[in-house]
């Protein structure tokens, strides 16, 4: 019973801040450049994970994939299918689940110590909202970065499904692209992007939230950091199957 | 000071197995914080993602042999092989990860791991061996347990969203997975669940003073335990389809 | 020109102020001491709005805080500035902008002017040229008068200051207690001290108050203080 309450504590709570954030946003505006800068921090920070992360993916997804195919001996089809699977579903999810451990994990240790040692009731002190001034930028920041970083990781895992095919399936890669257009449709990709951006929103909401609620000292960073990683991980979990029932009764007719 | 390198922590975590035994109350606190307590939020998660792989694999079949009629046996294969342990590894990368290198960092900056030495304690024996195994045990618990979720739920989704029946999803399931898929799954997430205490630690053990030490110990470990699964996966399951 | 009524706070089940009732008169260095978790900067907190009473009245320079949305609290945190426990700079940006931060937010001044305070103001706590610095390059000391240039530069009617010597060696320790007296009578600032260390206590302050478990024991001049036959306040005497 306990675990119910407090999950759903957390679910209002970032909810609420959610709200918070985005009455907030309307007048910083003004503060594009913050964002603009926090959305490249993050972006490079993150590159590399995403991109090694994408490229495995991709190749382990073929690897299975050719395992499953030589059974029916449609290894013809492998592209098209390893493709639509990895940008539909299994690579958000993973890639996902990646950023969240990078992104969250950082932000959340950020914004934990700011708390911590006093730096958010300066700012307030100061006469300034931290709302408005650090959580904002931030906010908007990882929702441009990780949608730009899971657009990434998807071409990485693609790069990393052409390899693998060639190297154990044997199949060229003329052969392996030329049947991605025949599976990979319109559809396909539209979930894929749907699922990238309400990943994304998720990831920055529940980071933010968590690395704010910390106080306390080093300890309660720490606990603040591992908190942000699981919450975020279920979350997701929830999102991509509240997105994949709501898009497959808006598309797939 | 007290500097750790990665390979030199795991041979003295290794060597104090022998030479030191085991500390079995510290196994068993760990046991239930770390394979325990991480029980609820996996089969959750698991359970999830399962529904969403029958449900995206029904859409590709039928759009290539217009029929989602092999769309269990398929899935089965799916979670079985990859998806079960893979989903379960990076969560506990994450919950447990995250914990052990934030709780052996605050022990490490507040002194606490030179006050162990000081009386004469392995730290390598007392921190990071229980942890350890006591992940060996999640490792191989868990993953059985992650696997019977994932195709509980995969069974009921089949039934409810593709309206077969169980017997179907049972004859399917009996076709396409075989026990070695098991086998290959259990030495998966042992292995997974070897390297995030490991590594955690490792980021532990180095963490620098203050608040955000600590923060990028544990943000490092997050990372690198879920790189390091992955990798590890794409190597174990091109070792495996060896044996098929 | 600071006054609390009956001020009561606390967390949980934990009680913090009981019943408090301080009058601080315009112009002097208060020092309020205490023994650890006796809820002197909660005080402090309260006066800014960082932290809002469960019951009872604070008067600062006429506005009454109690009431005061988050909103309205920047006028009264314009006049009050805030040294915190912990340097507080804020890391993502440098030295100069850090003591300007406030100047940018409270005050609209052209960029000569607020260049102009900046300089002024580190000057003043004696660190001179070192605008360009991030703050992870300076030691400790460093940082806390960087804070305190912070703070100053708004030129603030009322200086709070959360335990300014706590951490530092007895030499910046010294200087700092300087800086304080210094400030005041340059600026004819009041300055609110939550401390534990009598010995500044002593040299610096016009008037001592002892907190204990949330209440106030005594207060007083230093002289006073010295003669004093409290318990706490001759154990607190002893350490001088």
């Amino acid at each position: 019973m306990t675990i119910i309450t407090k999950n759903l504590q957390v679910l209002g709570g970032s909810v609420g801040f959610f709200i918070e954030i985005m009455s907030s946003s309307a007048h910083t505006f003004r503060n594009r450049e913050e964002v603009f800068n926090q959305t490249l921090h993050v972006f490079w920070q993150s590159l590399l994970t995403t991109g090694f992360a994408g490229f495995f993916v991709g190749a382990i997804m073929a690897l299975q994939f050719t395992l499953q195919m030589e059974v029916f001996s449609a290894l013809s089809y492998l592209g098209g299918l390893v493709t639509s699977a990895t940008v539909r579903e299994v690579g958000p999810l993973l890639i996902a689940f990646l950023l969240s451990g990078k992104i969250g994990a950082f932000t959340s240790a950020e914004l934990g110590t700011m708390k911590v040692s006093e730096q958010i009731d300066a700012i307030r002190c100061l006469g300034a909202d931290p709302i408005e001034e650090v959580i904002v930028p931030r906010f908007f920041g990882i929702v441009l970065a990780s949608f730009f970083l899971l657009t990434v990781g998807l071409m990485c895992s693609l790069f990393g499904g052409i390899l693998m095919a060639s190297i154990f399936a044997g199949i060229p890669w003329e052969q392996y692209i030329r049947h991605v257009p025949t599976i990979m449709n319109g559809f396909s990709l539209t979930s894929g992007v749907v699922k990238c951006f309400s990943f994304s929103l998720v990831i920055a909401t529940l980071c933010t939230y968590r690395g704010y609620s910390v106080r306390g000292g080093a300890k309660e960073v720490g606990e603040g950091v591992v908190q942000a990683a699981t919450q975020t991980m279920i979350s997701l979990v929830l999102a991509d199957w509240v997105s994949s029932l709501i898009l497959e009764e808006l598309l797939n007719v | 000071m007290f500097k750790v390198q990665f390979i030199p922590m795991v041979l003295a975590t290794l060597e104090s197995l022998f030479t030191e035994g085991i500390r079995f109350k510290e196994l068993v606190k760990h046991i239930d914080d770390l394979a325990y307590k991480s029980l609820n939020i996996i089969v959750v998660c698991v359970s999830f993602a399962a529904a969403v792989t029958i449900v995206e694999a029904s859409f590709h079949m039928k759009m290539i042999l217009h029929d989602d009629s092999l769309v269990p046996g398929f899935a089965a294969m799916l979670i079985v092989r990859e998806l079960a342990v893979v989903v379960m590894a990076l969560l506990l990368a994450a919950k447990i990860g995250a914990g052990i290198a934030a709780e052996v960092g605050q022990m490490k900056i507040s002194e606490q791991v030179d006050a162990l030495r000081l009386l004469g304690i392995n730290p390598f024996n007392f921190l990071v061996l229980p942890r350890l195994l006591a992940c060996l045990l999640a490792g191989v618990t868990l993953s059985l347990i992650a696997n019977s979720v994932c195709l509980l739920t995969a069974a009921a989704v089949s039934v409810y969203e593709l309206d077969q029946s169980v017997t179907y999803f049972m004859v399917a399931f009996r076709r396409f997975v075989v026990m070695k898929d098991l086998w290959f799954s259990v030495i998966k997430g042992m292995t997974f669940c070897a390297v995030i205490p490991l590594v955690s630690c490792y980021y532990g053990f180095r963490c620098e003073p203050g608040a955000a030490g600590v923060g990028r110990a544990t943000t490092k470990s997050v990372v690198s335990s879920s790189i390091a699964i992955i990798v590890i996966d794409f190597i174990l399951t091109y070792i495996f389809s060896h044996f098929y | 020109m600071i006054e609390f009524k009956n001020l009561n706070k606390s967390f949980g089940d934990r009680q913090i102020l009981k019943d408090l009732n301080i009058d601080i008169p315009q112009g002097k260095i208060v020092f309020v001491l205490g023994m650890s978790g006796t809820g002197k900067s909660v005080l402090l907190k309260n006066i800014v709005g960082l932290l809002k009473p469960d019951s009872g009245e604070i008067w600062v320079d006429g506005f009454p805080v109690h009431e005061m949305s988050e909103k309205q609290m920047s006028q009264v945190r314009k006049i009050c500035g805030m040294v915190f426990q912990q340097p507080a700079l804020f890391d993502f940006i440098d030295v100069y902008e850090n003591v300007a931060y406030g100047l940018r937010r409270h005050e609209r001044l052209r960029e000569e002017q607020i260049q102009e305070r900046v300089v002024e103001s580190l000057a003043l706590v004696g660190l001179k040229g070192i605008e360009k610095k991030w703050p992870h390059e300076l030691s400790y000391g460093m940082k806390k008068r960087v804070s305190l240039a912070r703070t100053v530069a708004l030129k603030p009617k009322i200086l709070l200051f959360d335990e300014p010597t706590t951490g530092l060696d007895p030499i910046s320790t010294s200087r700092v207690n300087e800086l304080i007296l210094d400030l005041s009578r340059k600026l004819g600032t009041t300055s609110i001290v939550v401390s534990h260390d009598m010995k500044s206590a002593l040299s610096v302050a016009d008037h001592i108050i002892v907190l204990d478990k949330g209440r106030m024991l005594s207060q007083g001049s230093p002289t006073d203080m010295r003669n004093s036959s409290e318990h706490l306040i001759q154990e607190f005497l002893q350490e001088v």
